[in-house]
């Protein structure tokens, strides 16, 4: 992939210069975001290869502002033609938005890169080694105890490129690498079947472990083959890493400065307020490598930093680009972003959450439900109100103990309730799957289970 | 968009390294968002995409590459690398291709390259928002848009195909969310199709805005949901998920080769009421799930999936063809030209009965009427699904007591078809995109009001 990076990027920088200058010859500011990416897919059936799949894309994203009014339009033919109808239609768009006069091009002539060797290190990998480990996770789960098969099954090695330019100067590259391996497993035992999977991702291809894709995904479909519901009532319960790390994505806008900004945040009014537990510390930190969350800059090319959003169960702050910031009048906290398709935005980058002081033995103490699997995350919650309802499978617990486990029950509340119903928080991090987010065990207490 | 000696060269070139078939797919479509936060622009989006796709498949193995680039040495070096792994003596040659232009049973008029009609769209989106404020004062803010696009598309193959086609999509929403000072509730209305803005013409914009409104409203007012086992009555239209996930997704045959379908051996097999009848059908004009030809160059059609409660076809594209045995029903759809295509739902619906809603509610001791329906998933291989209420209340000796919020109804694809046991008459779809293996399509669902005498309901209360 090194001739790709090389000859493409000059190439993208003189397309960029053209663009902006025909931005600035309009009498108008932007900023341009190149994002390009090469992708090997592979999925495997029966023990052959099924699926092998190639791909290059380039997509050109820009947004223009002019007289106040901001217009985005973006491309992925990027002949001469193109781009000059690319620059005509975001202005177009800018004339018929209404002014904005908080959202700028920032002042920003930075010229910033981040690290290849810790986002996109190389290795010594064949093709022939991919397919292999695509083969290896599928022909031995399926050739394990009651597993029927294993429909959904990859290896992936994603390399991806984001260029960001703008006509202040600014001039921002970051490139990153992903190889995944993930599996799903339909077993069967008479008239009983589950369906479960697992993922895994890592920066290098040879710290993928099959055997422990293999396993987690078998352990997992195997130990809710006997699920079956519980008697309705409200339960202790204790989301595993991964639904945890989902439930508290499906309601991270609480922190958005943009929705506060439209008048649909929650928590709008409440910084400087308790709004959790006082055990709940939440932090963003983009700086930490370990994760696939890593941002050294935001949209707008600014700076990163670790952000407090809530220390003690009290809301520091919400999350800001320059447009919010400037509406707030507060200061960019390097959250925003931006698609080639979508307009200035704001988001978390990598939600960490302060481990608590509980041992495990206290956390998985008495009776609790340990939820391991959730279904209808986005149609089953109302981030403006708090309500949720999903589908939940997992175990019923005691003393650290699975003593039976659960299928066909919902999970229901008020998440922003919940917040305030923490009986217990972990002492140990962990990650979730995609390395998106890291967070302790938190134990809520009282919430509704229907069965 | 790609001239057909390009595409020969390419053909024969994926052929001579042994493939069995070969297919380029070239696609360009154009796109604009109009968003308005209440009375004023938020924001105006436009641009193209476009790509190509190339299919390589050696026996029951699909190799897929794709690329911006349109020229003949990318194609081909693509076709290479795709086919490194399997190289072999040709056993195939390109057929003649034979250019055939579909019919276009889903004519539009006002299209987005001839105009983006943007002022209209702001109009429309204006009205609608002061009907859903005129509605209540605690209509506290509205979000709504306009998506229109173009697709344009090409196919060749390696049996000689070469066809084209245009996809002309527009889609309107509104969101108002009400609120009472402390607690926030939303409600929404959409309505879209395989057509031009013309569609401006049949949604009257106050009607939009007071639907969006009085759902919000009442949400505003709902209680937590009781729940439990329970009889629930499915509303019609968008109602339609339920069968679209507990049914649809299992007759897919990208789920029935691979044996994670629950239905995947039971052809010809009672897996429903008897008096469940489902279609999946790509020829209504102009609705939102329709096509001319699929994404592989088949004309599309009306397939009939149960009869009486009996599974009479399954889904199928060229690979589940291969794989199953089964005719292609011209479904083989994807999102773009970066998914290899699979089969997939059009517009997809069980046929109208002759209940009525009051006998329904009549009927129930203790139950919920999910009158209007939010999203859900499904789990192929054993059927579980979940979906959410968006507009519910609670039943009770016959009668209906309060709304309810934060309701989702669980169950199994299996067990809910041979629960229906009464279907209404007031028969309507609703548009929607439906997200699986090759991406997110169009997809229209639909039924009339429906009865399921068992679901779990999960609430709060």
């Amino acid at each position: 992939m090194s001739s790709f990076h090389s000859a493409s990027n000059t190439n993208t920088a003189l397309m960029a210069e053209r663009v902006l200058d025909q931005v600035m010859s309009a009498g108008a500011t932007g900023d341009l975001i190149v994002d390009e990416g090469e992708t090997i897919s592979l999925k495997a059936c029966e023990g052959e290869l099924e699926e092998y799949k190639v791909s290059s894309s380039r997509i050109f994203g820009l947004r223009v502002i002019k007289d106040g009014h901001i217009g985005t339009a973006y491309s992925e033919a990027v002949d001469a033609d193109a781009l000059k109808s690319l620059v005509g239609q975001a202005l177009n768009n800018a004339s018929f938005v209404k002014i904005e006069s908080h959202e700028n091009i920032l002042p920003n002539s930075n010229q910033l890169k981040t690290d290849d060797n810790l986002l996109c290190p190389q290795e010594q990998v064949s093709i022939d080694q991919k397919i292999q480990m695509a083969l290896e996770v599928e022909s031995k789960l399926n050739a394990m105890d009651k597993v029927k098969n294993v429909p959904y099954n990859g290896v992936q090695d994603i390399f991806s490129q984001r260029h960001i330019f703008s006509t202040a100067g600014l001039n921002a590259l970051t490139r990153s690498r992903m190889c995944a391996s993930y599996a799903y497993a339909l077993v069967e035992d008479g008239q009983k079947t589950a369906m479960q999977g697992t993922s895994q991702v890592s920066r290098l291809f040879s710290e993928l472990n099959a055997s422990s894709v293999i396993e987690n995904t078998y352990e997992k479909c195997i130990g809710l083959l006997d699920g079956k519901p519980i008697p309705s009532k409200h339960y202790d319960v204790i989301f595993d890493t991964e639904c945890q790390v989902s439930v508290f994505g499906v309601f991270s806008m609480m922190f958005s400065g943009k929705t506060a900004k439209d008048g649909i945040n929650p928590m709008r009014n409440k910084i400087g307020s308790a709004i959790a537990d006082s055990r709940l510390t939440i932090f963003d930190h983009p700086l930490n490598s370990d994760g696939f969350g890593y941002h050294l800059f935001d949209a707008e090319g600014t700076a990163t930093e670790k952000s407090k959003l809530v220390i003690d169960g009290c809301l520091q702050t919400l999350i800001h680009n320059s447009a919010t910031a400037s509406y707030f009048d507060t200061h960019t906290t390097g959250h925003a972003i931006r698609g080639p398709k979508s307009t200035l935005g704001v988001n978390l980058h990598q939600v960490e959450i302060a481990r608590g002081t509980e041992a495990l033995s206290s956390l998985h103490s008495g009776e609790y439900l340990e939820v391991t699997d959730l279904a209808g995350l986005h149609s089953g919650a109302n981030a403006i109100s708090g309500d949720f309802s999903f589908g939940a499978s997992g175990y019923l617990c005691k003393n650290g103990e699975r003593i039976q486990a659960v299928r066909g029950i919902t999970v229901a509340g008020n998440f922003y309730e919940m917040l305030n119903k923490i009986s217990m928080i972990g002492n140990q991090q962990s990650w979730d799957e995609g390395r998106s987010a890291l967070m302790p065990s938190i134990r809520f207490s009282d919430v509704a289970i229907s069965g | 968009m790609l001239n057909s000696q390009t595409a020969e060269l390419v053909i024969d070139h994926a052929l001579s390294l042994g493939a069995d078939f070969a297919e380029i797919f070239i696609e360009k479509n154009e796109t604009n968002v109009v968003s308005t936060l209440s009375n004023e622009v938020q924001s105006v989006e436009s641009g193209i995409n476009f790509g190509i796709g190339l299919r390589l498949v050696y026996g029951s193995k699909v190799l897929y590459g794709y690329t911006n680039k349109a020229d003949q040495d990318e194609l081909c070096r693509i076709a290479t690398v795709l086919a490194a792994k399997d190289l072999r003596d040709p056993v195939s040659s390109t057929k003649f291709f034979n250019f055939n232009q579909p019919t276009d049973i889903h004519p539009a008029r006002k299209i987005l390259s001839i105009d983006a009609e943007i002022k209209s769209k702001v109009a429309y989106l204006m009205s609608a928002d002061r009907a859903a404020r005129a509605a209540g004062e605690k209509i506290s803010q509205t979000r709504g848009s306009c998506m229109q696009r173009e697709q344009r598309i090409e196919i060749f193959n390696s049996d000689g195909l070469h066809t084209n086609d245009g996809r002309n999509y527009i889609r309107a929403n509104l969101m108002a969310i009400a609120s009472d000072g402390t607690e926030q509730a939303t409600g929404s209305w959409n309505d879209g199709g395989l057509l031009g803005w013309e569609i401006e013409a049949g949604i009257n914009p106050e009607q939009t805005g007071e639907a969006a409104a009085r759902q919000a409203l009442v949400n505003l007012t709902a209680k937590p949901c009781p729940s439990g086992r329970m009889p629930v009555i499915i509303g019609n239209g968008f109602g339609g998920v339920i069968f679209h996930e507990a049914c649809g997704h299992l007759l897919e045959t990208t789920s029935v080769a691979k044996k994670a379908s629950v239905f995947h051996d039971q052809m010809g097999e009672m897996i429903a009421s008897s008096i469940v009848n489902a279609v999946d059908d790509g020829t209504m004009a102009n609705e939102w799930g329709s096509i001319n030809i699929d994404d592989e160059g088949m004309p599309t059609q009306r397939t009939q999936l149960i009869k009486d409660g009996q599974l009479t076809n399954f889904l199928v594209d060229r690979i589940g063809a291969q794989q199953t045995g089964f005719a292609r029903s011209g479904s083989g759809r994807r999102e773009s030209y970066k998914f290899a295509p699979a089969s997939r739902m059009r517009n997809t619906f069980i046929e109208p009965g002759d209940a009525k809603l009051d006998d329904m509610i009549a009927s129930i001791e203790k139950g919920i009427y999910a009158s209007h329906m939010g999203g859900g998933s499904v789990q192929p291989g054993t059927g579980e699904f979940n979906f959410s209420v968006t507009e519910g209340y609670y039943i009770e000796n016959g009668k209906i007591q309060y709304p309810v919020k934060a309701a989702t109804l669980i169950s199994t694809g299996p067990k809910v078809l041979k629960e229906i046991s009464m279907i209404g008459q007031d028969f309507s779809l609703a548009c929607g995109m439906c997200g699986s293996i090759s991406g997110a399509v169009p997809t229209t669902v639909g039924q009339a009001t429906l009865k399921v005498d068992d679901i779990l309901v999960g609430g709060n209360a």
